[in-house]
């Protein structure tokens, strides 16, 4: 949980231009303690959300004045949404000190007279103003004068504050225009120790700390943000990594993690927490780069997968890049892309997703699948002010939309993308420190493999000691990171003449970033210079390698006999986007 | 040390960090009210990693009590 330090948003708030927005609203704050602070935080994160507005703040300890004059400053600004924000101190005075200096009865009646006041007030407020009200209820201390007799105590210092939050809770339940914020459970997710300190209190009256000041703001935005209709509605997934671990395209149904052992549980977990929330209306849409069998296979028929088939609105689970199916997904759904959320573990594919749409809430996931649910359970945007009985329907109204649709595929420009992406290929001969990554990806590739040939260490050990073949390897790095070798290619030169690929393949890890074509622009230029007439290529179909199928022929291979072939001293460009580096 | 002293304190009271020196006080900085004392007290304890005692607080009248707090506390400010 970070956020920034007070006196950030008061500086920002200053160099906050006149704009003007798309929404605006008004909101007033009127609390009984020291909100210095406040209206600043709210101000900043409000322009950060395209929200601008007037904010009132009502003067210190003025909420009964507020309330009860009928020509206030309050009423004549005109809110939209009113916070209040009271305290234990102050709406249980001395008892909040000395609670066993009367009876248990006095306390219940002392609560009852607290509570009718408030309840009086809010009445008031409703009949004056048209502005929704927002009611923080009170934070119930950890500490007792009673010790750890209290909870032996009949209607004692804490239960009575448990009680007058219960009554605000029910008095107001089926009204629409009060909403009570949980500030004790706010409270208790910070800490008592960080949200309260005693010099500041003693000093200003300040009672909540002035770090936790953009906390509180953030929870209060969620209100605003709701209010505004800005609420989330649709949870995109990516699958291999993301709903579970590992790529079912190489690891295979058995393979990939989904419970059974700590890495597996947590993709278990995440999808748990998705499931509550697809309860509750928000739909589920999948993303993926996958061959559609293989991941279909998991969703219907893992023992261990939480999410089946019909919790999902739409799937796009194909070869087009993630962007356009995002699109897509936004028009089958029919709803603006600022209604989606996006979940993938690649940091690529989210980069990629904030440039091209930045409408859509692209969600900074850990590269810890342990934190996968913790961060869903964090995300506030899903926060509406009502939940009905027909939001946890849409689902199902959402499928059978799917089911009309037909799968497509759109190729969308990528060449600024991945010129963005400072794209860097080393290619490597291999030796000591390669071989076992070599052996290993042609062992483990499948989707991107044209022949799938596999090789133990041993047979690459032999391969590369012999003349007739050339064996080497890639290494991709690009501007989030190593990718470490995710390629490799095997060239048969037995013909001076006539060279064959043996093997090319290339991790799904690196795919759709035109890594293969600098490969093969390098091995073209390789063969020019050493007076090769031709080089043979062969795509051989498995169940797998679909995707790649026109690879060759879209690289300008042209069909002869049983084989593919190409003419080296044909230039072949090397894409724009990579810089190949030779060691 | 003194630098990041005087570019926290220029930071929140949104002054100039020349026009900052051991005399500055809440009479020659206008911006320097009470509750951006407490806001500076505050981002000194986390900045510093120390905590001033409301002894020490009620005693601050300027920069130079500050950095007198601070070397104190065994926080040394080299210019």
């Amino acid at each position: 949980m970070s956020n920034g330090k007070l006196s950030y948003f008061m500086n920002k708030s200053k160099s906050l231009k006149d704009r003007n927005f798309d929404k605006t609203i008004k909101i007033a704050l009127l609390s009984s303690y020291t909100i210095n602070g406040f209206y600043e935080t709210l101000k900043v994160k409000m322009s950060e959300h395209q929200i601008g507005g007037n904010i009132y703040v009502g003067a210190y300890n003025q909420y009964n004045q507020e309330i009860l004059k009928d020509d206030s400053e309050l009423y004549n600004f005109k809110p939209n949404l009113t916070f209040l924000m009271i305290d234990t101190r102050t709406i249980l005075g001395e008892i909040f000190y000395s609670p066993y200096s009367i009876s248990a009865e006095e306390r219940k009646k002392n609560i009852e007279k607290k509570f009718l006041e408030l309840k009086n007030l809010i009445n008031i407020f409703l009949n004056k103003s048209n502005s929704k009200l927002i009611i923080t209820n009170l934070h119930v201390p950890t500490y007792s004068p009673y010790g750890l007799y209290e909870t032996k105590t009949e209607y004692g210092f804490h239960s009575m504050i448990s009680d007058f939050n219960k009554r605000l809770e029910v008095e107001f339940m089926k009204n629409d225009s009060v909403y009570i914020f949980n500030f004790n459970q706010f409270v208790s997710k910070y800490g008592n120790d960080n949200i309260f300190n005693i010099k500041q209190f003693l000093f200003g009256d300040i009672k909540i700390s002035l770090d936790y000041i953009p906390f509180l703001a953030d929870e209060f935005l969620n209100y605003i943000l709701a209010s505004l209709g800005l609420s989330k509605r649709c949870i995109v997934l990516d699958l291999d990594n993301t709903l579970w671990g590992g790529v079912v395209g190489e690891d295979g149904f058995d393979g990939i993690q989904l419970g059974s052992n700590p890495q597996g549980n947590a993709y278990v977990e995440f999808q748990k927490h998705l499931l509550a929330l697809n309860q509750r209306g928000i739909l589920l849409a999948i993303n993926s780069k996958n061959n559609l069998e293989d991941a279909l296979k998991v969703i219907d028929d893992h023992p261990n997968m939480i999410l089946r088939r019909n919790n999902f609105s739409c799937l796009k689970i194909n070869w087009s890049d993630k962007v356009s199916n995002m699109k897509e997904i936004s028009q089958e759904l029919n709803f603006g892309l600022d209604n989606f959320v996006f979940f993938d573990d690649d940091p690529v594919n989210r980069e990629f997703m904030k440039s091209s749409l930045p409408q859509v809430h692209t969600v900074n996931l850990s590269k810890d699948p342990s934190q996968y649910s913790i961060i869903l359970q964090n995300l506030k945007e899903f926060d509406t002010l009502k939940i009905t009985k027909e939001d946890s329907e849409r689902n199902q109204m959402y499928l059978e939309q799917q089911n009309r649709k037909e799968l497509q595929n759109n190729v969308v420009d990528l060449d600024d993308f991945l010129k963005q992406l400072e794209l860097k290929v080393s290619l490597k001969l291999a030796n000591e420190f390669t071989i076992p990554r070599i052996s290993q990806l042609t062992m483990k590739t499948n989707q991107f493999n044209l022949t799938t040939k596999r090789y133990q260490e041993e047979d690459i050990e032999k391969l590369a000691k012999d003349k007739d073949f050339f064996v080497g390897c890639a290494q991709v790095v690009d501007k989030f990171g190593d990718n470490g070798i995710t390629s490799v290619y095997i060239i048969n030169k037995q013909n001076k003449k006539e060279w064959i690929i043996d093997t090319f393949l290339l991790s799904c890890r690196v795919m759709g970033r035109e890594i293969e074509k600098a490969i093969l622009s390098h091995i073209i230029s390789d063969a020019k210079n050493n007076d090769v007439d031709k080089i043979y290529a062969n795509y051989i179909p498995t169940q797998k390698n679909k995707p790649i199928e026109n690879f060759l022929s879209n690289c300008g291979f042209k069909h002869e006999n049983d084989s593919w072939v190409i003419i080296p001293k044909d230039d072949f460009k090397l894409p724009d986007c990579i810089k190949l580096i030779e060691e | 040390m003194s630098k990041k002293l005087y570019t926290l304190i220029g930071r929140i009271m949104d002054v100039p960090v020349t026009e900052l020196n051991d005399n500055s006080s809440p009479e020659t900085i206008p911006s320097w009210d009470s509750f951006n004392s407490y806001l500076l007290l505050d981002e000194l304890e986390s900045e510093f990693q120390t905590e001033f005692s409301i002894d020490e607080v009620v005693e601050t009248k300027n920069i130079a009590d500050i950095k007198k707090h601070l070397k104190n506390h065994g926080i040394i400010l080299d210019d």
